[in-house]
């Protein structure tokens, strides 16, 4: 995959970025962006939890007509838009019906993986890591969250095809108590029933990783020893939009694996670094196998925490990350290339162009429903499918 | 590791009249506590785990509220004392570059633990020192996506980031303790404290609104926010918190959330008459586990009849009658 230098924008004076502590100009990255016009809306990279970059994309960009396109200066210097080739990327995306949670997913999951070409022989003897997400919960919004039947059928099928270790970890964003977000969004009795253990990433052992990319101004990452120990991670998003990045799926699902300990809560640091950014170089140095999708219920309107249930009737699986949540944004009928760590992942970590993507299972079009987002600026190029 | 109370085990009396024993499982708990120790003096977030400073530092305080043997208390602030870096800083993990939030913590363990008071004055003076060097990065206010004055400066989790409950409350309660209840960062940081909570009560992480939706509060929090604003003045704001941490702890069986909520009912006077039966059964829910040394803190901790941290020199008896 390529690999993207930083660009010019002045370490954050954090231990954790480029520049350590004390670094730059009272740790003010000088960045270029401006409020409205082409260059799409920002307040600026203090702003913890906002995107450091946005881009209005015309139609022609949209529509993906036209060979590759330099996109603005400052943190977008040297990003291609990788047109629609998308550097020869190709991936397989599963949809599978599935109206409730009543339905019987473990046939689902085990046909989507069929159909991907994974059975027994990729599977056995592996330990298997499931990464649902509990970011937060309260006790009847059972919609902010991976619904456990999704995440305990994948751990059946899993274990059907004679994994090694099947086990649930999270590293959730917001609560930091992993034993009340196990109570109250129900994870907790269900694994039990299941005899599942769940590991809390927040608080693990770490471990320094060299990042593959460097989407970032983060000098390194650190990741807890139980997701370095996996042999295969796997991401099982709930599918929801999300008020700074869009949407939140497979691919955000990750911050959850940084470390509360070292990156806190919230993992503001990540939000300094940027987030589509940060999405990057998290899920290039994690190395995800699989996504398994939760979208039966997802969230509209105001996500990932206070928005409303929306009904899909989806489980969506695949090997590629952002070809998986193309697929996931074309369902929520959003536009995936006004999210803006799905154009820069598109080239780099995978396919998002429908036409490099092959649709297996239930069509999008028999799916698809319309998800209502917040009205803000920042989201209209999302919003405008 | 061994679990279960060792017959004949004598143990020191409490040095406070005020504490007492709440059932049997305190006796387990802070054994499990001991045992769990590592070589290096220090705790881990599980028995497993490597020595960092928070769950030794708590395990410093539980241990000492207890009255258990000083060994065991030296040992964990031997432990903060040794990764203590030269900038007064106390790392939250070892790793290169490490997050410094735990210099509070530290800093509470070194005034409160110790046998004699001031044995680990020079610790302190440098942790006040950081942390009154360090502080949470303010952003420029936007009224539709932000529901708090960006403005205000507390703590952060991470140098050069935004400031927000939880470590902006431990610096308040570890400032306090090392006699800067008056200090102007201390002030602004009840401000800030005050600023983030959430209408209608509580606090959650530090976002009050998003995008003018008031968010829901967090019982853990809660707590350590009500802890950490002990001596102010019990306003709407407060009792309506108050009133949150009554309603939600009978539902609530997990140890941070428990213990937080009930230290800090405690320290308003407002103790649930049922809180050792909360605290016993949350602590029976992962007896067959292997030691969680952050858990069992909070959870003995908690179990005390007053609250462990004092305020401005003050109890809570003084402060809320």
């Amino acid at each position: 995959m390529a690999s993207r230098a930083s660009s010019s924008v002045t370490p954050l004076p954090s231990p954790l970025t480029k520049g350590g502590p004390g670094g730059g100009p009272g740790g003010v990255a000088p960045s270029p962006l401006t409020k409205g016009g082409l260059r799409g809306v920002s307040v600026g990279p203090q702003d913890p939890g906002h995107l450091k970059e946005t881009h209005q994309f015309s139609r022609r960009e949209i529509l993906g007509v036209g060979g590759a396109l330099l996109l603005g200066g400052g943190i977008a210097a040297g990003l291609r838009w990788a047109g629609t080739d998308e550097g020869g990327q190709r991936a397989d995306v599963f949809i599978g019906k599935a109206a409730s949670y009543d339905t019987d997913l473990t046939a689902i999951i085990r046909d989507g993986l069929s159909t991907l070409g994974i059975g027994r022989n990729q599977i056995r003897g592996k330990r298997i890591l499931l990464k649902p997400n509990l970011v937060e919960t309260a006790t009847g919004h059972a919609h902010i969250n991976t619904h456990p039947a999704v995440v305990v059928a994948a751990a059946e099928v899993f274990r059907r095809f004679d994994a090694a270790d099947v086990f649930v970890a999270e590293g959730q964003g917001h609560r930091r108590d992993s034993i009340l977000v196990l109570d109250e969004s129900g994870m907790g009795r269900a694994l039990s029933e299941a005899k599942l253990r769940f590991v809390d990433l927040n608080h693990d052992d770490v471990e320094s990783v060299a990042k593959p990319t460097n989407w970032t101004n983060l000098e390194t990452l650190y990741l807890p020893k139980t997701v370095l120990a996996a042999d295969w991670v796997v991401s099982m998003p709930k599918m929801k939009t999300h008020h700074w990045a869009g949407v939140t799926c497979s691919m955000k699902n990750f911050f959850g694996v940084m470390p509360g300990i070292v990156y806190g809560w919230p993992k503001n640091v990540l939000h300094y670094a940027g987030i589509p950014e940060s999405i990057l170089d998290i899920n290039a140095a994690v190395r995800p196998a699989f996504s398994i999708v939760d979208g039966i219920v997802g969230m509209e309107g105001d996500g990932p925490i206070m928005g409303t249930p929306k009904h899909v009737g989806a489980i969506v699986i695949g090997r590629n990350l952002p070809a998986v949540d193309a697929t996931c944004v074309r369902l929520m009928e959003l536009n995936p290339y006004g999210i803006p760590y799905l154009q820069k992942a598109s080239g780099n970590l995978g396919p998002i162009h429908e036409a490099n993507i092959a649709q297996r299972g239930e069509p999008i079009a028999t799916l698809r429903t319309r998800f209502q987002m917040i009205d803000a600026p920042h989201l209209r190029a999302a919003a405008s499918a | 590791m061994l679990i279960g109370v060792r017959a004949g085990f004598n143990r020191a009396a409490f040095p406070d009249d005020s504490r007492s024993m709440r059932g049997a499982w305190i006796d387990t708990a802070w054994q499990r506590l001991v045992e769990a120790r590592n070589p290096d003096g220090g705790w881990g977030y599980t028995a497993a785990h490597a020595s960092a400073a928070e769950p030794t530092a708590w395990a410093s305080l539980a241990l000492s509220a207890q009255g258990v043997a000083q060994e065991h208390r030296r040992s964990g602030l031997g432990f903060l004392a040794n990764v203590q870096r030269p900038d007064g800083g106390v790392p939250a993990v070892d790793i290169q570059s490490p997050p410094s939030w735990t210099t509070a913590l530290a800093m509470l363990a070194w005034r409160l633990a110790p046998p004699q008071r001031d044995t680990h004055r020079e610790q302190i003076a440098l942790g006040a020192s950081w942390l009154l060097s360090h502080a949470g990065k303010a952003v420029p206010f936007n009224p539709t996506i932000y529901g708090h004055d960006t403005s205000l400066i507390g703590w952060s989790w991470v140098e050069g980031t935004h400031s927000w409950v939880e470590p902006t409350a431990y610096a308040l309660l570890a400032l306090d303790a090392a006699g800067y209840h008056d200090h102007p960062r201390v002030v602004e940081g009840r401000k800030l404290l005050l600023n983030r909570m959430i209408p209608g009560g509580g606090w959650n992480y530090g976002n009050a609104r998003m995008f003018g939706a008031a968010l829901r509060p967090f019982p853990g929090t809660t707590g350590v926010a009500l802890l950490a604003l002990r001596d102010h003045p019990a306003d709407s704001g407060i009792e309506q918190s108050l009133e949150f941490l009554s309603r939600e702890l009978p539902g609530v069986r997990s140890p941070l959330s428990l213990s937080w909520g009930i230290m800090a009912l405690t320290a308003w006077n407002r103790r649930p008459a049922d809180a050792d039966a909360w605290l016993s059964e949350t602590f029976d829910r992962s007896a067959g586990e292997s030691c969680n040394p952050l858990h069992e803190s909070l959870l003995l901790l908690a179990s005390l009849d007053a609250c462990p941290l004092p305020i401005n020199g003050k109890s809570a008896e003084v402060l809320h009658g």
